[in-house]
Order: structure tokens, then sequence, then C-alpha cells
């Protein structure tokens, strides 16, 4: 029986409008050449799927107004919402294959086993930029969308060829009172109020960005504690004394790292957020409230209707 | 291990670690650096350009540099071991909620405060028993009560009533309040720090009470230093202590102790600050000027202290090979004042007067109990007997925190005739044994002041005391009942705990009562009974109401021959036979009996003639007293050698006595 025929127009609204109404915000289709030129050997799409056509990238998120301001210890378990990305994007997955018959992979966000710490398998930022839905920030590199702000994002991988979208044509950051702060003070809010200084950068006489600077190492004593617990150990292992080693064991602060091995979330991979509460664009993009951003869902539904 | 393969296999050596450590690291994507905005505009050739800033894989990194791709994955994570910092999460839980960060303020968690080496030694040295402490906190008797925490609530409530009065000098409580901020400020730009003892040796002026507490406020630790010590002591007290400033008068009398702790500094490693009151002194701080300059401290970088917190460290004797320091914290200190001040009827309306010294606990006592209640402190520098009863009849307080040598004192002189005293309405007699002649001497001159009596040392502080109300019997004849919080037994010399009416050693505990003299074990191991009592080295007898009558020291005890006699009874005699002023009856050594009794007397004002011997026997006999209880010995002499509550110091006196023959 021939496979029935299609539309690649037509497939990719429908892929879009099933990602919208389980709670995307933004939906795009990357260029899967640029992203196979771009990205290194072994973290190219066709790496993982060597028959992939097309890269298809959700964002989702954001966070209501109040959340940003809450005390820092606590955005750090509220701020992160990249597991609703996920579960789109997983969702979307089953929902290509069911629909059109077409291999699907929901494209796995973690770190590849074989190439260790704080190397992912795939760059989900990367796909996202190219999709359209994001532009790269001087808060290191930190995707911003002009409409929706600051965004979680997550990969489909298809063998169904679906036409690309074009990366964004203006990139929100750097935001004007952003540009007003760094001709006073040759810092925008993001590289000021980094709790660990580790973003830095140039923005060019036409307000646009010259140079971003990014110590991810910096960035990963704050938001990728893994590291700690070695260390911890390694603090027990090197006590002189009881006390010393019951200190390093179980003091609160190592008793928390203990509880976010075992049975804690949150804030053992959590980023700081301190760049985003810092930035215009990611708290108030007009529709960076998911409140007020229902009103799209709504949208979705009454054009379908 | 990297990818199940050791180093062994990967081939990393030391040498390759060192080598490429940096390069790694830098070539990856820990360092990203991007020039404009080449991969959104898709600038292949700018793509292409900036990838080794924009961080190269590790494959990448392998081609470029000529090592395998795990190798770079083992430099690269090792690399990152090595320069990763833990703690670093820290930094979030000040920020939020409005605050962000800023690089000028943040100081890094393991560079913050930590207690130095003697802090840690004192806070250590504050071990109570937990059932005990837990019966404190569940009876509310240990709160969160700390001098800061009082003297907010006052500046708040009540700031514009005098905190400290001296004839036309007032401070309200607000201007106590921020002098006192001012000063800690300036003190801890000074290097002064929570858990840093302090020292201090100043009369009863306003700068005491500021010192005081400004020391409070950064949870710094008092230890005074009575007057008239001078710098032999000064040295012995500070080297226990191990005080890092010292607060003092520039000049005095007869010594200059500024210039003194100043030259102390150089035998004493953790004497670093010496402030000084008055005229300048080259190498101290003046005092005056800090109090007027300070900038408060901030509340983050100095938080203010914990009931918890040591906070007085009170020399109670000895000031040579052995000192023995009474070490409390707000929750024993406080108690005592907060649960006593009702039982003294003592409320904001009252004007308080110490005449004991502020460097003794019962005159902070008397300033811990205004500055619980939010009473004013009218101040007597320095206590002579016209300048207390000119002070009572100029500034009214109604409330007398004194000695019987005090009252003594200004009876002999006259003065109850020569001043107004009647502001009073309550007088606390205590720092020794109180005639009860002179109590009921006192209640009559002053009938419309309730005179009491308080048992208390420096360990224990207010244990016992008589009600405004009890009897004179009572009053005059006993040290009364036991504080709020303070339990009191009699025990004998083998731990029995003895009925109503027996005379034995007074023992108490509670929650006023010192965890233990610091670093003095051996004080410490005489200072406890088994089961945790304190002794309190006073013979006393405990009526069936409660009432605790001291009857004496078992130091002062004499051994005459096996005959073991007390003779409290025999000096209340003496002090009141018309020629005498005071008296002291210690045991002098005999080689026949072992002990004999030896009477020192001084006279009274005006008294020419010297009483002999026998005179002062037949007296005594002539009330009683049974001949083998006589003394056997008269020495007159001009002064008692007096603690600064003008205790008689039996044995200084005793170095006087006579070779045995």
């Amino acid at each position: 029986m021939p496979l029935p025929v299609i539309d690649p127009v037509q497939a990719k609204q429908t892929i879009f409008e099933y990602c919208k109404k389980k709670g995307a915000l933004a939906v795009g289709v990357a260029d899967l050449a640029a992203i196979e030129r771009i990205a290194p050997p072994g973290h190219r799409p066709s790496d993982l799927m060597p028959r992939v056509k097309s890269v298809i990238s959700v964002g989702v998120g954001g966070q209501t107004a109040g959340v940003w301001s809450l005390p820092a210890k606590a955005m750090a378990y509220f701020g992160s919402t990249e597991t609703r990305a996920y579960a789109v994007a997983y969702g979307a997955a089953f929902f290509i294959e069911s629909k059109f018959g077409v291999p699907s992979i929901y494209c796995p966000p973690d770190m590849d086993p074989d190439g260790g710490p704080r190397v992912p398998l795939q760059s989900l930022k990367l796909h996202a930029e190219l999709a359209g839905i994001g532009a790269r920030s001087l808060a290191g590199d930190i995707l911003l969308h002009p409409e929706f702000g600051y965004m979680y994002f997550a990969s489909i991988f298809t063998e169904l060829e679906l036409p690309p979208d074009a990366p964004m044509a203006e990139n929100p950051c750097p935001a004007p009172s952003c540009v007003d702060m760094y001709r006073k003070i040759g810092q925008t809010p993001c590289m000021k109020f980094c709790p660990v200084q580790c973003l830095s950068g140039e923005i060019d006489d036409a307000g646009k960005q010259k140079v971003m600077r990014y110590d991810m190492a910096k960035c990963a004593e704050m938001s990728q504690q893994y590291e700690s617990v070695p260390a911890m150990l390694m603090e027990a292992m090197a006590a002189e004394t009881t006390a010393q080693r019951e200190d390093a064991l179980f003091d609160p602060d190592n008793k928390m790292l203990w509880y976010k091995v075992s049975a804690g979330s949150g804030g053992w991979f959590a980023q700081c957020f301190e760049c985003m509460r810092a930035c215009p664009i990611a708290t108030q993009a007009p529709a960076s409230d998911p409140i007020r951003r229902t009103h799209l869902l709504r949208q979705v539904k009454a054009d379908k209707a | 291990m990297a990818r199940g393969l050791t180093r062994e296999q990967i081939g990393i050596t030391p040498a390759m670690l060192q080598t490429f450590g940096e390069v790694v690291f830098d070539l990856s994507h820990n360092h990203q650096t991007r020039h404009g905005d080449p991969i959104r505009l898709q600038d292949w050739a700018e793509v292409e350009r900036q990838r080794e800033d924009m961080g190269l894989s590790d494959a990448q990194i392998g081609a470029k540099l000529g090592l395998t791709r795990d190798q770079v994955l083992f430099i690269r994570t090792v690399e990152e071991r090595r320069r990763f910092r833990t703690g670093h999460y820290q930094r979030l839980l000040e920020l939020g909620g409005g605050k962000r960060f800023r690089p000028e303020k943040f100081t890094p968690h393991l560079d913050r405060f930590r207690y130095g080496e003697a802090a840690l030694l004192l806070r250590a040295a504050l071990a109570f028993d937990p059932q005990r402490a837990r019966h404190f906190v569940a009876q509310g008797w240990w709160g969160d009560d700390t001098l800061p925490g009082w003297l907010a609530r006052h500046a708040k409530e009540r700031p514009d009533a005098p905190a400290l009065i001296q004839g036309e000098s007032i401070i309200t409580w607000r201007a106590l309040h921020a002098r006192s901020e001012r000063l800690a400020g300036a003190l801890s730009a000074a290097g002064i720090a929570k858990g840093d003892v302090v020292a201090v040796q100043l009369p009863n002026i306003a700068e005491f009470v500021i010192a005081f507490l400004a020391i409070c406020r950064l949870g710094a630790v008092l230890s005074t230093l009575h007057m008239p010590y001078r710098k032999s002591e000064v040295e012995s007290l500070l080297r226990h202590n191990r005080a890092t400033a010292a607060i003092c008068l520039s000049s005095a009398k007869d010594w200059n102790p500024a210039a003194s702790f100043l030259e102390l500094r150089a035998s004493l490693p953790d004497l670093k600050t010496v402030i000084a009151l008055g005229a300048h002194v080259d190498g101290a701080l003046s005092l005056a000027e800090l109090i007027d300059t300070g900038t408060p401290p901030d509340a983050l970088e100095a938080p203010a202290p914990v009931a918890a917190d040591p906070f007085l460290l009170l020399y109670t004797s000895g000031t040579t090979a052995a000192p023995k320091a009474a070490l409390h914290n707000y929750h024993t200190m406080l108690s005592n004042a907060r649960l006593s001040a009702p039982e003294h009827k003592v409320t904001s309306a009252d004007r308080l007067l110490s005449a004991a010294p502020f460097s003794h606990l019962f005159g902070l006592y008397c300033l811990h109990v205004a500055f619980h209640t939010g009473a004013a402190s009218v101040l007597l520098p320095v206590f002579t007997p016209p300048d207390m009863a000119a002070t009572i009849a100029r500034d009214a307080p109604t409330a007398l925190w004194t000695g019987p040598a005090h009252i003594a004192a200004c009876r002999a002189l006259g003065l109850f005739d020569k001043f107004d005293l009647s502001s009073l309405k309550i007088a606390i007699m205590s720092g020794a044994a109180c005639p009860p002649e002179l109590v009921r001497w006192f209640a009559e001159r002053l009938p419309g002041c309730a005179i009491t009596q308080l048992w208390g040392m420096t360990e224990t502080q207010a244990a016992l005391y008589t009600r405004p109300g009890d009897s004179l019997e009572i009053a005059a004849g006993t040290a009364g009942r036991v504080s709020p919080g303070t339990e009191a037994r009699i025990a004998s010399p083998e731990g029995e705990v003895l009925t109503a009416g027996t005379e034995g050693e007074l023992q108490v505990r509670g929650c006023p009562l010192f965890p233990g003299y610091f670093n003095n074990e051996a004080a410490n191991q005489d200072a406890f009974a088994a089961d945790g009592w304190f002794r309190s080295g006073d013979l006393a007898v405990m009526d069936a109401a409660g009432n605790v009558a001291i009857t004496g020291r078992i130091k002062d005890v004499i051994n005459r021959g096996g005959i073991k006699f007390n003779p409290r009874d025999i000096e209340d005699l003496l002090d009141a036979h018309p020629q005498l002023l005071q008296s002291a009856i210690v045991p002098m050594p005999d080689p026949v009996l072992g002990e004999r009794a030896c009477a020192f007397v001084t006279l009274r004002p005006g008294v020419t003639e010297t009483p002999t011997l026998q005179a002062l026997c037949d007296y005594l006999t002539g009330r009683g007293v049974s001949k083998q209880r006589l003394p056997e010995h008269l020495m007159i002499v001009a002064d008692m050698p007096l603690t600064p509550t003008r205790k008689i110091i039996k044995a200084r006196l005793q170095l006087l006595l006579p070779a045995p023959t």
C-alpha cells in the first residue's frame, strides 16, 4: 500500500498547532544543513539519527511576574521549566509518528555520557537559534525572544522533511535600557549583577552586540554543583580530626548536597537566574507572563475552529 | 577514568596535565567569546573564524594540539576539577526579593568572619547540663533576651525617657541607643569583632554604660576591671582573658591607666587596642571621639548577638596565678534581672542608683534591672558617703543598690540627718554580711523605704533576697528566699542535704547560675557538688519558709582545739559597739590549739580612746558569748582591706597576724 503523500507545509502547520496546544510558546524548524555545518562532529543531528531530515525546536517556559521577585534560593527551584519543553517535544515525536508514519525522536537534552561533564549530546540552543525562536544574548548566549522573553527549549528530530524557518531577523539583546546602562557604566544589567561575574562584553555604536564573553567555568561553580560532591569527599578524606571529617560530610551545606543527590531536585543543577532577573527582555517581554500569554493558546483554538 | 579507561591506558602523565591543562581549558567551551552575531546571520566565514573563540569540542582540541580526544577529555575534566571552588551557591542566599549582587559589597563566604581562637575557647566554656537547659527554656526563664534587644526596645517605646541621669546631665534611651551604636561601629572599625574580650576599667559613668552596650552590640564580651586594680593585677587578668582591647581612663589619681595598658601590649600579644577617656594619650584611641564620630555597624556585617552568646567575663577573686573568672551568657545573666525586677517591684517609672561599682556583679545587676524595665539609672561615679547622700537628694532615685558598709559609713557621718533621702522606695543591701541592727536602724530612718537584703555571687547572681513587704524580722535577719529560677539547699560537708534550721553550706542551682570558671579546671572541681549544685562556700541556715540566714564563710570557721565556731555573730556584736566601725575575726595559727580567734577592728570617726581586748571581751561576754569563742588577740587597724563592694578581705588581714610563738 503506497504511503500517503504528505504536504510538508501542511504537516509543519499541523505539528506547530500540536506543540502550541500542548504549551509551546514558540515552534520553529531549523535548517538541518546549517546545524550540521556548525555543530562539532559527534554532536550533529545525523550523529544521533542518521536519516534525520528536520529538526524542530520548541520553546516553553517563562515566569510569572511574581517569580522574578522571589528570593534567589527559591528561584533556583521555580525558575526551571525545562521539563515542560521536554514533555511537549516527547509528545510531538509520538504525534509525528502516529500522524505521518515517519520515524521521529525526542532529542535527549542531557550530557553526553561519552563526552564528560559540561558537554551536551546536542546543542538545543543552536537548534532553537537556527529555528528562529531565540537569539543569542550577552548573558552567556542564553537565547531571548522579543515576545516570550526567556524560554527553555527542546528538540524533535524527524525523518519527515519540513521547510526550515529562518533565524530571527533582529536580535532583541541588548534592550535599549541595557544600552543606556552600558553607555554609562560599561556594563549591562546581566554583567553587573552576575553573582560570579562570569559575563562581560561590548556594545557597538549602533547599539548591537559587538563582543560577548562568557566564563562558563565560573558559571558552573554557581549553577552546576555536581563538582561539589567529590570536593566534599576529598575534604572529608583529608580531614585531620573527627570533627572536621563530620563537618565535611554533614555540615548543613553539605547535607543539602546529599539531599540534592538523593531526594531533591531543582537547585542541584539549577541556574542562578540572576542574569535573567536583571534582563528586561526576559522579565518584561510582552508575553513573558504566562497568564497574559494564554490568549495565544485561545487564539490558536479559535483560528482552528 | 575517562570513558572507562584509566590514565595509564590513555597515557596521561602529570607532565601532560601540567603542560596542556591551561590551553585545553581555554580552548574548551569553558571560556567563550563571540564577536557579533554570526550564527543568527549565518555568516559562515565568521563562524569558522570564531570557532576557537566560541569553544571547541574535545575532538577539535585534540586535533589542534596533537592529543587524542580521550586525553583532552581527561585533561579538561581534571582542570575543571582543579579550578572548581565550592560554596558559590551560598551567594544566592542573600539575593532576590529586590536585592542584587554587587561585587564591591560581596565577601566570599569562606573569607567571612570566623571566631578567633580565644573567642572559641570562651564559647566552648559555655557548657550547661542539657536537661537543665531544656527545663529553663520550657519554663520561659531562658529566652531571647539580649542587652542590644532591650535597648532597641526602649529606644522605640520610650525614646525620650531618661536612661541615664547624673545631675543636670540626662541621656535618653534614644540617645543612649544612638551613642552605643556609633561606638559599636567605631569599635568594629578598630578591629573588635564578635567573641573578642574587651576589658573595661571605668567608674560608674555614662561612658561605661555606652561602652558596655557597644561591646554587646558587636557580640563581644565585656570583662570588667575593678578601679583599684593597677598594672600588675591588670596584666594578670588580661593574660587570662586574652582581651583584644581595653577601655580605660587616660589618667587617674595615682597612675596612668592608658599608658600602662599601652605598655602591656608588649607582653600581651592579644591586646591590640587601647581606648582612653580623657586627655589625649599617644597610641590610644579617644573614647569620646569614637562615640561622637562612629558610624553604626552594618546589620549584615555585624549581626546582633543572640542570648546563647558569651557576654560577660567577671573576675571573682585571685589576680595572680589562677584567676577565677565567671563566664555568663545572656541567658544566665539577663534571666536573673528579668525575673527579679517584679520581685523588687521595679518598673519603668523608677530611678535606680547603684552604690556598687559596675565592675562588680551587684552593680551590673542594677543596670540590668534598669535595662529590662526601662527604668532610669542614676549614676554615682565613685562611692563616697557624702556623694551618695548628695546624689540621692539631688537626683531622687527610688531604688538603691547598696552595701552594708555604704550605709554604715553614711550613718557614721550623720548623713541621714543632713540629706533628704525620702525618694527611696526600696533599698537592696548586698555584698557583705549585713548586721541585723543596721537593717533595723536603716528601716527606722526611712520608714517609707523597703529595706531588703540580697545574697548573691558573681557565679550565682541574685540568688536570694527579701522582698518588699517582708517583716522586719525576715528583712533584718535573713538574706531572703530564692529568686525565680533559682533553687537553694543547705548541705553538710559530706554532701547530705540538711533540714530546716541546721547550719551547713549554702548550695544553689538554677537558670542564672554560671556554667563554670573560665580556663580554671581546678576551681571548677571545687566549685560544684557531684550533682551539679554550686557550692557557695557560705554557711547558712534555712527556715521552713525558705528564708536563708547567712551565718559565715566556711573558710572563716575557727578551729580552736577541735571546737569549731563561726565568728559571724561575734562580728555583728562588735560592729554594733559604740567605738567600732567595722570588725573581722580571723583564725590565728596557734602551736597548741591549732587556731585562736583574732579580732581586727577599725574605730568610728572621732573615737580617740582605744578599746582594749579585755574591754571588748567583757562587752561580748555581757551579750552571751561563751568564753571559748572570745577573741584572744586584738589588732586595731586604720582601714579594712575591702573588695570593690566593700566586703572585708580577710585573707589580707591574715597577712598582718603576728608570727606564732
